[in-house]
């Protein structure tokens, strides 16, 4: 089976490829206050459609989904380089945040995705930026072991508004060492009901 | 009660229990001001964090482990950890409610640095 069609699965979500049909659902994720971190999208339905199908084959664009299939979120793996060995982890959004409280819907998916650039796509290194106003999304990649490695000033137009953009990096040891440790307590602790 | 960081009480470096819940519950107004409105949690002692019929999710639960761990190095000079081996083989889970956490974090305080 081409990775590009594979389901990556877990224990409480799986993940699945993006498909032109979550134009709807994915438009109206991105439309709601929780993804106003997100760079600018489609502005409407079609244009989400059109930006799904456009996606490069080299691109691993993902739904998240609970076990019983209910789609609750998005993430990605992107930029790519398979000489540098590294990737950019991404568009990483909860949707739908009722249906995962008290599941560890996030965390199994950035385990999931880690998993794909770690060990089959053999990468060393991820890295992307975050806006410095998402102080959610900041503490919870350097929990998971991103370090900071720098701040790009007025990078990001968000809301009508310039914000600097934060650079974080994971590398495969501390992903080895810190992160995946991290993750397996937090799905675990899933587990103790 | 809650404590902002600032106004944490240091009880010669062993925290109590109120003052622990007070971080809890600080840690989780925290996140409450990080989220929008239509996604406030109701803060209190009984308010569950995760597992069943929990408030948090994953993303949720970081923010405030992080935050406790840090208001207690803060006020005890103490580093401990809420996700080590120990913390995942509690008969109750410490994430599964306020008095939980704030229990286990106090257990901890309690022990011989």
């Amino acid at each position: 089976m081409a990775i590009d069609d594979r389901v990556l699965r877990g224990e409480f979500v799986n993940l699945r490829p993006l498909r032109v049909a979550d134009a709807e659902l994915t438009f109206r994720w991105r439309s709601a206050d929780r993804a106003r971190f997100l760079n600018a999208g489609a502005r409407t339905v079609e244009e989400q459609a059109d930006w799904i199908a456009a996606r490069p084959v080299a691109e691993h664009n993902f739904i998240i989904e609970l076990a019983d299939a209910r789609p609750v979120g998005m993430v990605s793996l992107t930029d790519i380089d398979r000489v540098d060995r590294r990737g950019e982890p991404g568009r990483f959004l909860i949707g739908d945040e009722v249906a995962v409280h008290g599941v560890p819907a996030a965390v199994e998916a950035m385990k999931l995705l880690y998993r794909l650039a770690f060990d089959d796509l053999d990468l060393v290194r991820v890295c992307g930026t975050v806006a410095a106003e998402n102080k959610l999304m900041l503490k919870w990649q350097k929990f998971l072991g991103m370090r900071e490695e720098g701040r790009l000033r007025d990078h990001l137009l968000l809301d009508g508004r310039f914000q600097d953009a934060v650079l974080l990096g994971l590398l495969v040891e501390d992903y080895r060492t810190t992160t995946l440790p991290r993750m397996n307590a937090l799905i675990a602790a899933a587990r103790s009901r | 009660m809650t404590y902002s960081p600032e106004e944490l009480p240091m009880l010669d470096h062993r925290l109590d229990h109120d003052a622990v819940q007070g971080m809890v519950l600080h840690a989780l107004e925290t996140l409450n001001d990080e989220r929008g409105a239509d996604d406030e949690l109701v803060v209190g002692p009984r308010t569950r964090l995760f597992g069943a019929d929990a408030e948090l999710d994953s993303l949720a639960l970081v923010s405030v482990i992080v935050d406790v761990e840090e208001a207690v190095s803060a006020a005890s000079g103490r580093t401990i950890s809420l996700t080590d081996d120990r913390a995942m083989s509690q008969e109750t889970s410490p994430y599964t409610d306020v008095e939980s956490l704030t229990a286990y974090v106090v257990e901890l305080l309690s022990e011989p640095a």
